[in-house]
């Protein structure tokens, strides 16, 4: 009994001890997420408005997040930590940028994304430490040193050849489009596959076997296990009732096809979210 | 009975990727992926050395010890050949991280000495260097937090059941980690000694 209790209490003093460990990555509510009430709303708006302005010309997007610290971490390690969390930037293009500010550490750093490291180079990040912001940190001017920061940083990747932004409403990149499974190869193959089971195996048997097998071709292909049992339930029907090779799949499905995942939140800020960017660790920090 | 086989053979099929062995390759891959690109980040740090010791050359010369403790160090460096072979093999791990530990703290020695050189820390070109410096050594250690990350993923998968089995069968082995250095340094307290040291007056008299 005494032991049982040790236990628990020991269990209870790790899982305390796990809990105080690291300060915890804050959701990202939007461009600029403040955690000490350091900006106004008003600095916040004109900001997330300049870095959307950014966004919707050059296609990279930049974070700003300020928190109170980050011990028992080193502010490289947490902003390395947001940057993988948040995954600001583009996919594959890995053009995010994000300024962390640790206002009681007196630190601060620029995490530069994959993308980025070519234009904004640690060299060019840390003369915007030292040149632009900390002079205004130093003051107390926490706003005009964030903007003033930002509006270089901006500068920068201006300059930087990168592919045009997606149009808005853009389908995802990556994510499964359900059209393609009323691609004519595809519905050729479930019938061909149906048909050839169902003799084989009988109708019963024959349906169930096309089905899994749709599902686990469209598993690997795709890699999401919704749309491969979509696609194999599909399949199960089409080869239980459809006779031999008489195509009478389903047409009216059509419709599925164009969902778009991101919806039409991109007037307010609430509805940002990282593209999906990869960090190595690039940028400069500084402190005032 | 033929339509028993059939359904027999297809389960069989299914089995075979059920017993790890796509997860294995996944994972060797990857760490393969993060070794690489923990050796890309020693490199870039190993092609700043020589602008450095130029640039802190020209300000300190007298520092000859530290100056050439950093070239020797960058030699050895380079004298290593990282390539993943490395991987499995774990004296051959060990001796590129103790070439990669003296580079660093050969370069440690060196950034203490230039705070002695007011003008040295003013110099433009030696301020950029530096920037670079630490921006690499930042990517050197995310890019070692990652490798062991996937290392350990791989190890994972290569020592539980029943993916052992398949690992076993196919004569995979674990694969060597990142250790700190100099563990026994640090697991003794530092000592704090406010008395002043003999050896450090002699210092400036010589």
């Amino acid at each position: 009994m005494n032991a049982a209790r040790a236990f628990v209490l020991a269990l209870a003093m790790v899982w305390a001890c796990a809990a105080s460990a690291d300060v915890a990555v804050p959701p990202l509510t939007g461009r600029v997420v403040d955690q000490t009430g350091t900006l106004s709303s008003g600095d916040i708006a004109s900001l997330t408005q300049s870095l959307k302005g950014l966004e919707a010309r050059k296609g990279s997007q930049i974070a700003v997040l300020i928190v109170p610290t980050t011990a028992p971490e080193t502010i490289e390690q947490y902003s390395i930590r947001v940057a993988e969390t948040w995954k600001i930037g583009r996919k594959k293009i890995d053009d995010g940028a994000l300024l962390v500010v640790a206002k009681d550490d007196h630190h601060l750093r620029i995490e530069v994304g994959y993308g980025l490291e070519g234009s904004l180079t640690d060299v060019t990040a840390h003369r915007i430490i030292d040149e632009v912001i900390t002079p205004k940190f130093k003051a107390g001017d926490f706003a005009g040193g964030i903007s003033a920061g930002i509006n270089r940083i901006i500068k920068v990747i201006e300059g930087e050849p990168l592919p045009a932004p997606a149009p808005p409403h853009w389908q995802e990149q990556g994510a499964f489009n359900g059209a393609a499974l009323l691609n004519p190869f595809v519905l050729f193959g479930f019938f061909i596959v149906g048909g050839f089971l169902r003799t084989v195996l009988g109708r019963l048997i024959g349906a169930s076997a096309t089905g899994v097998v749709v599902a686990l071709v469209v598993w690997l292909i795709a890699g999401s296990i919704a749309a491969a049992l979509l696609a194999g339930g599909l399949a199960f029907v089409v080869a239980m009732f459809a006779d031999g090779f008489t195509p009478t799949g389903p047409g009216s499905r059509s419709r599925n096809g164009g969902w778009s995942s991101s919806g039409s939140s991109r007037d307010s800020d609430s509805g940002f979210s990282g593209g999906g960017g990869s960090f190595g660790g690039g940028g400069a920090s500084g402190s005032w | 009975m033929r339509r028993f086989l059939t359904v027999l053979a297809a389960l069989a099929t299914l089995s075979l990727t059920n017993c790890g062995y796509n997860a294995i390759q996944t994972n060797d891959e990857q760490v393969k992926a993060d070794w690489s690109e923990v050796v890309n980040q020693y490199q870039r740090r190993a092609d700043l050395v020589p602008n450095l010791v130029n640039s802190v050359k020209g300000f300190a010369q007298q520092e000859k010890d530290v100056l050439l403790g950093v070239t020797n160090a960058r030699a050895k460096v380079g004298s290593i050949q990282a390539t993943p072979e490395v991987l499995n093999d774990p004296a051959a791990f060990q001796k590129f991280q103790a070439a990669q530990g003296e580079l660093s703290s050969a370069l440690s020695r060196l950034l203490v000495v230039t705070e002695n050189y007011p003008q040295l820390k003013s110099d433009a070109l030696f301020h950029d260097l530096i920037s670079q410096l630490e921006g690499t050594e930042n990517r050197i250690t995310v890019a070692r937090n990652r490798y062991i990350k996937s290392v350990q993923d791989y190890n994972v998968t290569i020592r539980t059941f029943p993916t052992n089995l398949t690992a076993m069968a196919f004569g995979y082995k674990d694969k060597p980690n990142f250790t700190v250095d100099n563990e026994k340094e640090i697991s003794t307290a530092p000592k704090v000694d406010f008395n002043p040291a003999p050896a450090a007056p002699a210092a400036p008299a010589k």
